[in-house]
Formats: structure tokens, sequence, C-alpha cells
């Protein structure tokens, strides 16, 4: 089967030379160039470099669910925004067939001032569907997130709750075919919870593949059929939920197998 | 609609199976190919199109938001360049005297202000735009250059609403509409153009040098005297006109008004103008298209 997802040898540099809060002026590099144009500057002379990612390759098959899992700082965000093409990868290569739905935060873009309808519409663009997929879906999307009699209020006037349910269910019901998950699942009480992770359930049964990072071990084992454990920027195993949360929590060095 | 078959299925549709595509992955879906950061790359034009509707929200979002605000409203949008008009009308049309030909200097002022405030403003809002949306951007991908055309989108529309003032005081004053009255449109795309162009390269200046737009206000209030809009091209001497007309918002401007006002054209000055507009446009999409890669990065 073809993968829909094929990521070779993805490596990702961050500089971190300058020190917190010094950002560059315009004026300084006027300055700087006027003094000597002829010299080459991009940075990277001045300041240390750092490996967020390191040699990343895999392939992902429709319908799977991944999860990504490993301690802060692991490479865990920086994969997922890579994926979702936030920023760009320093080394590699990634082939994605299909459309690609990011949800690194939910609501983005809403506008406080304008109403649930307006902002459905609104966020469901900036996600990256079409208009005349959203009224499609519009009546789905209400009636999942439980705001019917709201549609009309501006968002600023809603709970948290009915914020997050809104904001989720316009995500839920774009059909992309590779979905990116971060740490948004626990959204709501626990009948909304649950509610999710049967949406995401079925969106993996419809073939659609699903990136998921999370700390919560429960949802990743509940709902993954593969598991991705990231340390210090490398994928250092790659199996079935139950053998990967075992050696996450002994933390143990386990052995390289994407070498 | 695109919709994947079932997992484990191994049966194309019928409509893809002359292509013998790879079963599971229908031939038209698209192959987002990401690759590594590429110093000469230019801004993908038909990802712009596929993206349409974004800008078009983006720009309404801000519109709908801006009327539910604040109770003026639409009307500070006509305010604006009628306050302005009142007082250089009574600075420089009644103190000092600026002849402003046939046409009565109200009048002169208003068609000249009227595309200045708008590329000043869009130039101004464009060049913040992408420093003030970095919570979209280091969230989700879309086009870039997205964001300072809505900006500049935005800014267009209060220079449509503004226009409707133009044509009444043409009515109030009598001017007869003419023919040229067509090439107003054209000049709008131009102006809109040339203020994406400077929005485009300076917002992703911006990004990088926080500092960019600090010198920018003074900079257009020296422009606006520059250009021809409290004064008529004509006060220019012959002996500097080239260096003058160097400045692209001199022939917009001059055009603007010869198309609604029914006055002689300066064509050697609109064609500057155009070469100039098309250099900085094709001189920006590079530069932004250089730098947007790293600007969920740095933001």
């Amino acid at each position: 089967m073809k993968p829909i997802v094929s990521v070779r040898n993805v490596s990702k540099r961050y500089r971190v030379g300058r020190p917190l809060g010094m950002r560059p002026s315009l004026r300084e590099a006027v300055t700087n160039f006027v003094k000597s144009p002829f010299t080459q500057r991009n940075g990277e002379a001045n300041g240390e470099t750092l490996w967020a990612l390191k040699d990343i390759s895999f392939d992902a098959q429709p319908g799977e669910v991944i999860g990504i899992i490993g301690r802060n700082g692991a490479g865990k965000s920086t994969l997922l925004r890579i994926l979702a093409r936030i920023t760009k990868p320093s080394k590699g290569e990634i082939d994605i067939y299909g459309r690609l739905g990011t949800l690194l935060e939910i609501g983005t873009g809403f506008h406080p001032d304008l109403t649930g309808r307006e902002n459905i519409f609104l966020n469901g663009t900036i996600l990256g569907m079409k208009v005349q997929e959203i009224k499609r879906k519009f009546d789905e999307i209400v009636a999942f997130s439980e705001v019917e009699r709201f549609l009309e209020t501006p968002v600023k006037h809603y709970s948290s709750g009915m914020y997050l349910r809104l904001a989720f269910s316009i995500a839920a019901h774009f059909e992309p075919e590779v979905l990116l998950l971060d740490e948004i699942i626990a959204v709501g009480d626990l009948s909304f919870q649950e509610k999710c992770f049967e949406k995401m359930r079925s969106v993996s049964r419809e073939g659609r593949t699903i990136f998921l990072v999370s700390h919560n071990l429960n949802s990743i084992q509940s709902l993954c059929k593969r598991v991705f454990l990231l340390r210090e920027g490398r994928l250092c195993a790659e199996e079935e939920p139950q053998r990967v949360l075992d050696i996450y929590l002994e933390d143990k060095p386990p052995a390289l197998i994407n070498s | 609609m695109i919709r994947l078959e079932k997992a484990g299925s191994t049966v194309s549709p019928a409509a893809d199976g002359a292509k013998a595509s790879p079963a599971n992955v229908r031939v038209d879906l698209p192959l987002i190919k990401i690759r590594a950061h590429r110093p000469w790359a230019a801004v993908d034009l038909r990802e712009l199109w596929t993206h349409r509707e974004l800008l078009y929200f983006l720009i309404w979002r801000e519109l709908k938001a801006r009327y539910k605000q604040t109770v003026l409203g639409i009307s500070w949008v006509i305010l604006q360049p009628l306050l302005m008009t009142i007082v250089f009308t009574v600075v420089l049309g009644r103190l000092v005297g600026v002849p402003s030909g046939s046409i009565p200097y109200p009048l002169f002022l208003y068609a000249g202000l009227l595309p200045w405030i708008f590329f000043s403003s869009a130039v101004t809002n464009g060049s913040e735009s992408l420093v003030a949306s970095s919570y979209m951007i280091t969230k989700v991908y879309f086009p870039r250059i997205i964001i300072p055309a809505a900006a500049v989108g935005v800014r267009l529309a209060d220079f449509l609403v503004a226009s409707v003032v133009l044509i009444v005081l043409m009515r109030y004053y009598g001017i007869p509409l003419g023919w040229p009255l067509l090439l107003a449109p054209l000049l709008v795309v131009h102006i809109t153009l040339l203020a994406l162009a400077l929005s485009a390269w300076l917002s992703a200046l911006n990004v990088r040098y926080r500092d960019t737009g600090t010198a920018l206000p003074v900079l257009l209030q020296l422009w606006m005297f520059a250009s021809p809009v409290v004064y008529s091209e004509a006060l220019v001497s012959a002996r500097w006109r080239w260096l003058y007309e160097l400045n692209p918002v001199a022939g917009i401007v001059e055009g603007f008004r010869s198309a609604l006002l029914g006055l002689p054209f300066n064509r050697s000055g609109l064609i500057v103008s155009v070469l100039i507009t098309m250099a900085l446009l094709v001189g920006s999409t590079f530069a932004f298209g250089r730098m947007e890669d790293e600007f969920a990065d740095i933001v």
C-alpha cells in the first residue's frame, strides 16, 4: 500500500545564539551593511545551533492513528509544525498525498466581536475548508457543538466550554486526508470528550490519517495503533502503544531503531 | 468533494482506473511537497488563488468587526478625508493660495487626498499586518502573503466608500462625468498593486527587524508632500520633472485626478509609474518568498 505521508531524513535546526528579547534592528543591519557591504552575515557565525529534530524518517498509511510522545523539548511540536507546513525543515523531504488539516490550537482566528455563525465561516476558511463545504456541514457543526441557541451571539459572551466546543466542532468536521492534532482532545466535559474520541475513531475508519501529540497517555493508548517516542530530536521507538509507553515510563535508553 | 475510500479497500474508482493510480490514493488529491528552505523562491501565485476565500474572509472579518465596535463605524472612513480637505482648503487654499486651475480647490484636494489616504493607510496597516497576525502564522499554514493583501483589501474597501463623497462633490461643483472616468478603475488597480508590493515587503522586513515601522509615519508624511496631493504637478519646474516622476505615486494621483475631473493626462509620468510599480511588485514577491519560510520561527 502506498503511504499517504512519507517523511525522509528530516532535520530541523534552530539558532539559539541571540539573548532573549534582543531582536535584530533594521538600523543595526543597515549600519553594518554600510560599514562593510561585502561581509556575509547570516547569523550562524555568532550563535549556537540546536537540532530540534535529527534525521527523522517514517511512512504513514491511510487510516492510521499515530501518537507522538516524548518529554518536553523532545521535538514533538516541531515535528508537527513541520508536517503542518508552518515551518520548513532544515534538511530532508516530506510528501503528503491529500489535504492537510492542522489543529495546533482550537479557534485560531476567532474574532470575539463576531457571532458564532460568523466565526464558523471564518475559522473554517482559516483551517482550509471551502465555503461550499462549510455551508454543507453547517448544521452538523452546530448540532455537534451544542450551541444552537447562541449562534447569533458574539463569541466573547460564550462560556469557555461553549467556545471550546464550537471551535473543536468546526475542526472535527473538516475532512482532510491528514489531520494533525496537538493536545487539544481534552476539551469540555466528560461526555463531550467521549464524543470527540468517537469522532476521531470514525475519522480514522474513513481512511484518514491522524497524528496526535499528547501527554495524556490514556488517550494515546485508546486511540492509536502506532506510537512514536521522540527523545532529543530523534525517533527512538516506533511500535504499538503498550510497548512504547513501557519504554517511555521506564525511561531506560532504548535501542535506536531509526538510524 | 474529496473523499478517500475506506481503509483496506483496493479498488480505485472507475473514473481514476484508467490512470492506474495506486490503491487508496486518489489521483485528484493534491500532492504536498515539503522541502528544505530555498533562498530564491517567489510567492506561489497558483496557491494564492486556491486560498482566495480566505483572503475574502479576512477582509470581511476586519470590516465587520470594525462596524460592530465603533459607533462612528463607516462614517469615520468618510470623515477622515473630508476633515483633511477642510483643513487643507483653509490653510493652503485660502491662506497660501495654492493654484488649482479651473477646478475648485476643495474638489481638487479631495480627488488627490482620496487615493493618497488609501495608499498611506494601506502601507501602514500592511506593514504591521504580519506581526499582528503572529497568532495565526504560528498555528496554521496558508500562503502568508494573504495577510498583507487582506490589510490592503480592507483599506481598498474604505477607499471605495469614501469615493461616494467624491461623486457627490463633483455633482455639487457641476463637473461633467466624461469618458476618461473609465480609466479611474485601472488607476485604482495600479495603486492597489503598488500598496501591496510595499506592504508585503515592509511586513516581511518587520518580522525580522521590529523597528521597520518606526520611521514609516514620517516617511509617508514626506512622501505625501513629494506627490501632487495638495498641489498640482504643474508647480514642479520642468527641469526637475523627471526626478519628480520617479515617484510612482505622483503619476497615479495626477492620473486619478485627470480621469475624474477631465484634465489632460501626463502620459510619461504614468508610464514611469507603471514600470516602477511592476519592478517593485516582482522584487517584493521574491523578497517575501525568501523571508516567509522563517516567519513562524522568529515572529
